[in-house]
């Protein structure tokens, strides 16, 4: 076989330029087809990643892949809010450690997560650099927000206001950052991530002035002084910055267990807790709906790749007719190559060598075509993933 | 010596008819085979190569009778023991000199490509003026070198029979005589004989022997 | 022998709280770290985990906890904890600008929420849409009451239960004696109450809202600080409470200024020392300083 591809080597060397095309024109329906493959499997993997990792997701009643898009990927909003005292009770059932998440305003488009400590433990992030969260105002990157926005710890960050138009509205906060995080490959690389508490700040439930009841106040910022309440007017200054001089003054307003989470990641004990868990959260009266993360991306996945399906036709349909092609290409090359073959019988050749040379010839554009477009596919996937 | 007795040949859906009631071809001996044109020259020398089958008759090569061979010993024997020259040279476009006079031993398994062999073609070159155009592909040679390269071809693998189709139908006048004296010349060293086609009888002198295929057929 | 009292070191060394949450890839047994912000707690705390855990509480002597601030390594000392247990009811500001795990925080006051007192007189400030609001009006001093000491030394004990950090029968039995001081304490207070027979008492300060809720207490409280001098309109407000209720004893977190206590027994009323016991006693622990706190009471009411 060394000399039929010997032979089959010096044609396709010697018609570089047919062989050239027939290579490219083969590649490319083979590209496309892989190239979408790979980067629907790539795509499906890394969600479903995220939910396999993510046993329960909870959130109140409404569209149950709202809700999943939103815990998991910070995309979208949820159906309807929770409070902490759901948080609260979920922690009571003793089934489940709740984590609770607020996502809902962004810092130069870059979505904040309000959460707890616990997030990071149970998604197992790690810091690259800097310190973790401390206090009221503060806020750890993911990767690559930190890179997009060029932010390290210690620089500042603004988050956005929720209403360009509302100027009588919550104002923005002036966030530090400690820390940035390892990347990760997840959501979590673009989200600036702060406590759930430094969320109800932006969010207007918490703010810090100067002590107006105090008979030391600027007589300028008090409307007016009675018995038992003291009314400031405008020009009372809320602190858009927490700072170690002025963090004592930060308080809330309200019943904290009326604040609001967008949605909860009940970590389970074990998967008999789980049951239990849900369990307790199914019947008519229940105000909070629990769901199994994977089921609901897996569902999720299967309405939105159906689509596929079409890509997948298509890209079967170009096959048939590059096949078919290809067959004219190599009926006209035989007979071109007629004389040739004439020759090489008269000379004497072995029987079917002629079949064996264009098998080889064929094969070896195949696999160069392969080659290229397989390796096209990975290149793509992989600046399409970066992208 | 090719002994052929009582040959008939016809082609299917055509009145050609080929008839040769004897033909003989000695060790060593130089034929000029000439005719007119369609009197079967070409076919007899594809008769005798195995390349067509007789109707009737025998045709011996030497000791084999190709028309017994199956279709795989005829290729084998035709690439081991004749060497065939043409007109048109059909040369590969794609090999160079040097591998276009190897290309036997590269399409037929009855033949082995060893070093002994490339060392062969390179003096088969060299005795025929080819060797600085051994890396040259055949577009790059004229018309005298294409036929000289088809020459080696055919001699490469020591053939005990040469048949040539108008080897020298292409070429002027110069070449025609550089390539008949390469040709005379490796087939007497190799004691190899050559049964050629021409249609210039001015040639006829350099030959043993002349077979007038028409008279012969008639 | 000796086998036995190898046997007993390696239960003692295998023996250890289950690791925080943040820590769970230890396999090597690992001695809790329990974190608290009051010293009631840090108190009962002890009394459950003593020898197994590490049970600490950093605020300084000198400072007042519920205002107490602790810095940034004392924070993430906090963080780090197996167990952080927070008295609740709005007593440690600090907690509420702080990030701390959820899952490792109790808060010891939450399970009787319903239960917590405002304060009757603060004074709220309005700015903004939000119209009158005030800062901080619940009452903090939780663990004054006994009972509810108690209920919160049960939600210590299931938080210690969690941990693992010793054996199931050996939680319970210390909590059970933990039980019985606090019930003691409660006899003793009810007693005491019996022996006041309706007597309206005076406070320094309104932190005392517990004890006068659960044992029927007549109690009115002004806003003075031991170490501080009493104005002129403060005697005059003072002496004005004084003539709605017709008090003989006031209660005072710490002993007043000389010439307080003169004036305030010129006017008939005898300053009474009771330990709020939010920070370590000078003299002895929680049971202890509570102990002395009713002595001083019962020798007073008689």
């Amino acid at each position: 076989m060394k000399h039929v591809w010997f032979l089959a080597w010096q044609s396709l060397r010697f018609n570089r330029l047919q062989s050239a095309i027939l290579i490219i024109g083969l590649a490319v329906p083979l590209y496309l087809p892989l190239t979408v493959n790979g980067l629907v499997s790539r795509y499906q993997a890394g969600l479903l990643q995220r939910a396999v990792t993510t046993p329960l997701v909870a959130g109140g009643l409404g569209s149950r892949f709202d809700l999943v898009l939103h815990a998991l990927y910070f995309r979208g909003s949820v159906p309807r809010l929770l409070r902490m005292a759901d948080v609260e009770a979920m922690r009571a059932t003793g089934y489940a450690a709740p984590i609770p998440l607020y996502v809902r305003y962004t810092a130069r488009h870059a979505p904040i997560i309000g959460t707890t400590l616990d997030y990071f433990t149970f998604r197992h992030l790690r810091l690259a650099r800097g310190e973790q969260l401390l206090e009221l105002g503060d806020c750890v990157l993911g990767a690559e927000a930190a890179a997009s926005l060029g932010l390290a710890p210690g620089d500042r960050l603004m988050t956005d206001p929720e209403n360009v138009f509302d100027i009588a509205g919550s104002y923005p906060v002036k966030l530090r950052v400690m820390g940035v995080l390892e990347a990760t490959g997840t959501p979590d690389d673009r989200a600036v991530f702060v406590d759930l508490k430094t969320t109800w700040l932006i969010g207007g439930l918490a703010h810090g002035h100067t002590d107006v009841t105090s008979t030391n106040t600027d007589a300028s910022v008090v409307l007016e002084r009675g018995a038992s309440n003291v009314t400031a007017n405008a020009a009372l200054v809320e602190f858009t910055e927490v700072t170690p001089t002025n963090i004592t003054s930060f308080h809330f307003h309200g019943e904290p267990a009326d604040f609001p989470v967008s949605a909860v990641i009940p970590v389970p004990k074990d998967e008999k807790s789980a049951t239990l868990l849900r369990g307790r959260y199914q019947g008519p009266e229940a105000t909070v709906q629990i769901l199994a993360a994977r089921s609901v991306v897996e569902e999720l996945l299967g309405l939105v790749f159906r689509i596929k399906r079409f890509f997948d036709a298509n890209a079967a349909l170009v096959g048939v007719a590059t096949a078919l092609f290809l067959v004219l290409v190599v009926l006209l090359s035989l007979r071109l190559r007629r004389p040739e073959m004439e020759t090489l019988f008269r000379v004497g050749c072995a029987r079917g060598l002629m079949a064996r040379l264009m098998a080889a010839e064929l094969a070896a554009i195949g696999a160069v075509s392969l080659a290229l477009a397989v390796a096209g596919a990975a290149v793509t996937i992989a600046l399409v993933s970066l992208w | 010596m090719i002994t052929i007795e009582q040959l008939t040949f016809h082609y299917r859906d055509s009145t050609f008819a080929l008839r040769v009631p004897r033909l003989l071809v000695a060790d060593g001996e130089r034929v000029a085979l000439v005719g007119p044109s369609g009197s079967g020259k070409t076919t007899l020398l594809h008769l005798i190569a195995g390349i067509l089958l007789p109707d009737q008759g025998t045709i011996r090569v030497g000791e084999t009778e190709p028309a017994r061979l199956s279709d795989a010993g005829r290729r084998a024997f035709r690439i081991a023991t004749l060497g065939l020259v043409f007109q048109d040279f059909q040369l590969l476009e794609c090999l160079d000199v040097l591998e276009n006079i190897l290309l036997p031993y590269r399409i037929n398994p009855a033949l082995k490509l060893t070093d002994g062999v490339r060392q062969h073609a390179v003096q088969l070159a060299r005795e025929t003026g080819l060797e600085p155009r051994l890396r040259h592909r055949p577009g790059r040679l004229s018309q005298g070198e294409k036929q000289r390269t088809a020459l080696c071809r055919a001699l490469i693998t020591a053939p005990r029979y040469v048949l040539a189709d108008e080897p020298t139908g292409n070429l002027d006048p110069a070449a025609k005589q550089r390539a008949l004296d390469v040709l005379f010349d490796q087939c007497a060293r190799g004691q190899t004989s050559l049964l050629m086609v021409t249609h210039d009888l001015s040639l006829l002198g350099r030959f043993d022997q002349s077979i007038d295929l028409a008279e012969v057929s008639r | 022998m000796v086998n036995r009292w190898m046997l007993s070191v390696l239960l003692l060394a295998l023996a250890g709280c289950r690791p925080a949450a943040n820590d769970s890839y230890l396999s090597k047994p690992h001695r809790c770290r329990i974190y608290t912000t009051s010293y009631p707690l840090f108190y009962i705390a002890q009394r459950l985990a003593e020898d197994r855990a590490d049970v600490l509480f950093p605020a300084p002597s000198n400072e007042d906890p519920a205002f107490w601030r602790p810095s940034r390594d004392i924070v993430r000392q906090y963080q780090q904890a197996d167990l952080i247990l927070v008295n609740g009811a709005a007593f440690e500001k600090w907690v509420d600008t702080t990030s701390l795990p959820m899952k490792t925080l109790v808060d010891t006051a939450a399970p009787f929420k319903d239960q917590w007192l405002m304060f009757a007189e603060v004074i709220t400030h309005s700015h903004g849409p939000h119209g009158a609001h005030s800062h901080g009006n619940i009452d903090f001093n939780t663990w004054l009451d006994p009972m509810l000491a108690l209920r919160q030394a049960e939600a210590v004990e299931t938080a210690l239960q969690e941990l693992s950090v010793r054996p199931e029968a050996e939680l319970r039995q210390r909590a059970q004696q933990l039980r019985r001081d606090f019930e003691a304490l409660d006899r003793q207070l009810r007693e005491i109450s019996q022996g006041l027979a309706g007597r309206p008492l005076l406070a320094s300060h309104p932190v005392y809202g517990y004890l006068a809720r659960q044992y029927h207490w007549d109690l009115h409280s002004v806003h003075w600080e031991p170490d501080e001098p009493v104005t002129a309109a403060q005697w005059s407000a003072f002496d004005a409470l004084r003539a709605q209720h017709r008090a003989n004893l006031m209660l005072w977190e710490d002993e007043p200024l000389p010439e307080v206590r003169a004036e305030l027994e010129k006017r008939g009323v005898r300053p009474l020392v009771f330990l709020t016991c939010g920070n370590r006693p000078s003299a002895g622990d929680y049971l202890q300083a509570m102990n002395r706190n009713l002595d001083v009471l019962r020798a007073a009411v008689k």
